[in-house]
C-alpha cells in the first residue's frame, strides 16, 4: 500500500505510470488498497470499500464528472471538485475553465478563499467563456499541457452535454496525461470514468464551531467497477487530503488496541 | 478634396473656394477651370464674372483631413511608415519595401496610378530625404526622380527649384523672393551668415533637411513597428488556407529579423490589405517573448479561426504585413526553455495555453488570482489578465487547522437576506435567502471588519454559519443594533464549499 500512496502524491508528471497501474486494477481489488477494511464503510456490492481506495484509482483516470446531489448543493459539488484538483495539482497547475453561466449564479471565485482551500494560487488560471463550446475548447487546450489539472465547469442552462464532447475531453486527457474534472449539474451520457453526486455534510466539530469542509459524495457511475457507494469525507486543505469519517472513527476506536497507523486511512 | 467623377457631369468647370481674409478665394480648380483661365487665389466673385457657369463648392477642411487620412491608411499596404502632412501631402518611408514592388520607380508609378483609379490625382517623388521628396513632388516638371541621389546630385537637382520648394511659409518665401533669391540654387551658394535673421534661418534649416545634413523626425500615422515583414501577392488571396500560409511566411520573416536582434515577440499584428481598399488587423499577444514560428502561428491560427467568417475576403487580399508591435529581449534562459526543455517545463506549457486562450476568449477572460494588501474583503483579492507580465502570486498556505475562514465564492455586492430571528449582536437563527428558509445550526463570529471611512463604508460583523444540511455561508451584518432607528441589514457575502 505504501508505494501506491507515494504514486498519487507525486504530482501529475508521472501520469503515464499512474494510469497503467490504475487501469490494471480490477474492480474487485480496486478498493482493497488500504489493508484495513471496515464493515461499516463498505458499500453493498463491494467495489471501492473506502474513499481512499477509490481516490487512489481515480488519480490515474483521465476524466471525472462531478455534480450536485440536489438543488442548492452547487457549492458542495464545486468544493469537492476543487479539493480533488488541489490534491492532484502538480507543477503544471490548475486551469479552471467555465462558461459564464457557471460562474455567475453562485458568485465569483474568490482568491482569498481558494488559497485557504489548498489551491496553488501561483499556478491557477481561470478562463471564462461566453459560450459552452468555448469553455469546452478552453478545457481541451489546457488538457494538452501535459500533467495539467483542468476543471471544466458548465452551467445548468442549455442542452445536456453530448457524449461526443465528453469523449473529446477524455481523449485529450488520455493523450497528454492530464486530468479533467467536469463539473456540471445534469445527468447525461458521459465518457467520464466516474460520476459523483455531492451534497454538503455537517461539520464534524464542537457544537459552536465550524469544522473542515465536509461532503457526502455518492459514486453514481464507475467505469472501473460497481457504483452506488457513498462516502462522508472531510477535506483538510492544509494536509491536502480527504479523511473519511467512518474510517477515521473506526481507526480511533481501534487505536486503543491496535497498532494501526491513522495515516493509512487518508488518501492524498 | 473632390474625387474625379464627383464633379459636375455636364462639363462645367469646377472650383473649390474658402474664406480668406474676409473674401472668398479659389482654393482648388479642376483642369477645365484652369484651361478657361481661372487661377488659384482668385476671388470667387472674379471667377464667377469670368465664368458664369462655374460650379463652385465651399472647402470642407475636416472632410479633406478625413480623406487624406483614408489615403494614408490605404498607403500602409506599401510600408508601415506613413506620415500625414496636411493639408494635402503624405510621406511614405519605403526603405526596405521598394524591392517588393519591382523597384522604387515602379512603386511610385503604382501608387500614382492606383490613386488615379480611385479618383485622386496625385504627384509623387522619391528622394533620400523627406524635404527633397516634398520639393520634387511639387516643383519638378519631369516625374522621374534622380536615382541614388548622393549629396551632390541632390543639391544639383534641388538647385533649379524655386525657394517655395523648401516648405517655407508663404511670407518667408515672399521675403526671399523680394531679396532676389528665387531659386534654391541661389540660397545654396549664398554665404550662410547672411541668413541668420528672420525667414532666412528657417530656410537654412529646411535646406539642410532637404539635403540630409540635418535629420528630420517625422511622426508616422501609426507608430512604426520595431520589426515588420511585408509580402504582396501576384494574385489576390481569398481562402483561409492561403491567408494562413502567408501568415506563416510572414512569421518566418519576422522571426528571422528578430533573431538577429536577439528578441522575441510579445505582440504582433497581422494587417491584411484588401483589394477593396479595406484593411483587417488581427493582433495576438504572448505572455512571454516568442522566438519561434510555431507558437506564434498557433496564436494566429486561433485568432484567424474566429475572425475567419468576418474577414470578408470578397475581393481578396493583395498584400499582408506582420508588425511586431512589442518585442522583448530574450535572455539565454528563456531561449533554452522554449526550444529545448519545452516539454519538461509544465508550467511553461500552461503559459503557452494562456496565450492561446487569451487570443480567442479575450485577455480579460483568462485570469490569474491576485492578493492585495487590503482590508476590505472585496478588495483583498482580485483577478488580473494572465497575459500581463507580472510577478506570480506568492503561494499562500491554508490555515493549519484546515478550517476555512474565507469562502471560495464571493458575491459582489453581497446579497441581502431576510433574518427571521436573531439574538442582538449575534448570528441569525433562521434566515431566508433566495426564497428558501435556512436553519442555522452552527455559527462562528463575529469577525469585525471596519469599512473605509473615507468611502463612508460601515463596519461589518461577519459570521460563518452552517445550516441544517451542512451548507455554509459567509454572512455579515452592516452596522450595529441600536445604532440607528432601523434594523441593521444582513447580507450573504459568500459561500463556503
Amino acid at each position: 500500500m505504501s508505494p501506491r500512496l507515494a504514486s498519487f502524491s507525486s504530482p501529475a508528471g508521472g501520469g503515464g505510470a499512474e494510469r497503467s497501474e490504475a487501469e490494471g486494477v480490477s474492480p474487485a481489488n480496486a478498493g482493497a488498497a488500504p489493508s484495513v477494511s471496515f464493515a461499516d464503510s463498505s458499500p453493498a456490492g463491494g467495489g471501492a470499500r473506502t474513499f481512499a481506495g477509490k481516490l487512489a484509482t481515480m488519480a490515474g483516470q483521465p476524466l471525472h464528472e462531478i455534480g450536485p446531489a440536489g438543488a442548492g448543493f452547487e457549492a458542495a459539488a464545486l468544493g469537492f471538485t476543487l479539493a480533488l484538483a488541489a490534491s492532484w495539482a502538480g507543477p503544471a497547475g490548475v486551469l479552471w475553465a467555465g462558461e459564464d453561466a457557471a460562474f455567475a449564479e453562485e458568485g465569483a471565485p474568490y482568491p482569498a478563499g481558494l488559497a485557504q482551500y489548498g489551491l496553488p494560487l501561483d499556478r491557477l488560471i481561470v478562463a471564462r467563456a461566453k459560450k459552452r463550446e468555448d469553455a469546452l475548447w478552453a478545457a481541451e487546450q489546457a488538457l494538452a499541457a501535459s500533467g495539467a489539472i483542468v476543471i471544466c465547469a458548465l452551467g445548468a442552462q442549455g442542452k445536456p452535454l453530448d457524449l461526443k464532447a465528453s469523449r473529446r475531453l477524455l481523449l485529450f486527457a488520455e493523450r497528454y496525461s492530464s486530468r479533467c474534472l467536469l463539473l456540471m449539474p445534469e445527468n447525461g451520457p458521459s465518457a467520464a470514468w466516474t460520476r459523483w453526486r455531492v451534497a454538503p455534510a455537517q461539520s464534524d466539530a464542537a457544537p459552536d464551531e465550524l469544522g473542515l469542509p465536509a461532503f457526502r459524495a455518492e459514486l453514481t457511475r464507475n467505469r472501473g467497477g460497481p457504483a452506488g457507494a457513498a462516502f462522508t469525507v472531510d477535506w483538510n486543505a492544509h494536509e491536502r487530503c480527504f479523511s473519511e469519517r467512518a474510517v477515521a472513527r473506526a481507526l480511533s476506536a481501534a487505536d486503543t488496541d491496535g497498532p494501526v497507523d491513522p495515516r493509512r486511512a487518508r488518501a492524498v | 478634396m473632390i474625387r474625379a467623377g464627383q464633379g459636375p457631369s455636364d462639363g462645367r468647370p469646377l472650383a473649390v473656394y474658402s474664406k480668406e481674409n474676409g473674401a472668398y478665394q479659389l482654393q482648388g480648380i479642376d483642369a477645365r477651370a484652369s484651361a478657361l483661365g481661372l487661377t488659384l487665389a482668385m476671388s470667387l466673385a472674379d471667377a464667377r464674372a469670368m465664368q458664369p457657369k462655374l460650379e463652385a463648392v465651399e472647402a470642407d477642411p475636416e472632410e479633406d483631413a478625413r480623406a487624406l487620412d483614408n489615403i494614408a491608411a490605404w498607403c500602409e499596404r506599401f510600408t508601415p511608415i506613413v506620415v500625414v502632412d496636411p493639408p494635402e501631402g503624405l510621406f511614405l518611408d519605403i526603405s526596405g519595401c521598394a524591392h517588393l514592388f519591382g523597384g522604387e520607380e515602379k512603386l511610385r508609378a503604382e501608387i500614382v496610378t492606383r490613386l488615379q483609379a480611385q479618383g485622386f490625382a496625385s504627384r509623387a517623388a522619391i528622394a533620400p530625404t523627406p524635404g527633397a521628396a516634398w520639393a520634387f513632388a511639387r516643383y519638378r516638371r519631369e516625374p522621374s526622380p534622380p536615382q541614388g541621389g548622393g549629396g551632390e546630385d541632390l543639391a544639383e537637382a534641388l538647385a533649379a527649384l524655386p525657394v517655395d520648394a523648401l516648405r517655407l511659409d508663404p511670407n518667408a518665401a515672399a521675403l526671399l523672393r523680394r531679396l532676389g533669391l528665387k531659386t534654391i540654387g541661389q540660397i545654396l551658394h549664398a554665404p550662410r551668415s547672411s541668413f541668420t535673421a528672420r525667414a532666412g534661418e528657417n530656410a537654412m534649416l529646411r535646406l539642410d533637411q532637404a539635403l540630409g545634413r540635418t535629420r528630420e523626425a517625422l511622426t508616422p500615422r501609426r507608430p512604426a513597428p520595431p520589426v515588420f515583414a511585408l509580402r504582396r501577392f501576384l494574385e489576390p488571396v481569398f481562402t483561409a488556407d492561403a491567408v494562413l500560409q502567408v501568415t506563416q511566411d510572414l512569421c518566418g520573416d519576422a522571426i528571422e529579423k528578430l533573431d538577429v536582434r536577439g528578441a522575441g515577440v510579445l505582440r504582433a499584428e497581422l494587417v491584411l490589405f484588401g483589394v477593396d481598399g479595406r484593411d483587417r488587423v488581427i493582433g495576438v499577444n504572448a505572455s512571454k517573448p516568442l522566438r519561434e514560428v510555431k507558437p506564434l502561428m498557433r496564436l494566429f491560427r486561433e485568432k484567424l479561426s474566429i475572425v475567419g467568417e468576418n474577414l470578408d475576403a470578397q475581393f481578396g487580399f493583395e498584400a499582408a504585413r506582420l508588425d511586431v508591435v512589442r518585442l522583448a529581449a530574450l535572455n539565454e534562459r528563456s531561449r533554452q526553455l522554449v526550444s529545448v526543455e519545452a516539454a519538461a517545463a509544465n508550467a511553461d506549457a500552461l503559459s503557452a495555453v494562456v496565450d492561446v486562450l487569451s487570443s480567442r476568449l479575450g485577455a480579460k477572460r483568462v485570469v490569474r488570482p491576485q492578493l492585495h494588501d487590503e482590508h476590505a474583503p472585496e478588495r483583498v483579492a482580485g483577478w488580473r489578465a494572465a497575459l500581463a507580465e507580472n510577478k506570480a502570486s506568492k503561494p499562500v498556505e491554508p490555515p493549519a487547522d484546515g478550517v476555512q475562514r474565507r469562502p471560495v465564492r464571493l458575491f459582489s455586492p453581497g446579497q441581502q437576506i431576510e433574518v427571521m430571528a436573531s439574538v442582538p449582536d449575534g448570528p441569525p437563527i433562521r434566515f431566508r435567502w433566495r426564497r428558501v428558509m435556512r436553519e442555522v445550526v452552527r455559527a462562528e463570529g463575529p469577525e469585525r471588519i471596519s469599512g473605509d471611512w473615507q468611502k463612508r463604508e460601515r463596519t461589518r460583523d461577519y459570521y460563518r454559519v452552517e445550516d441544517k444540511q451542512g451548507r455554509r455561508y459567509w454572512l455579515y451584518r452592516e452596522g450595529f443594533y441600536g445604532e440607528t432607528e432601523t434594523q441593521p441589514r444582513w447580507y450573504v457575502h459568500g459561500l463556503f464549499a
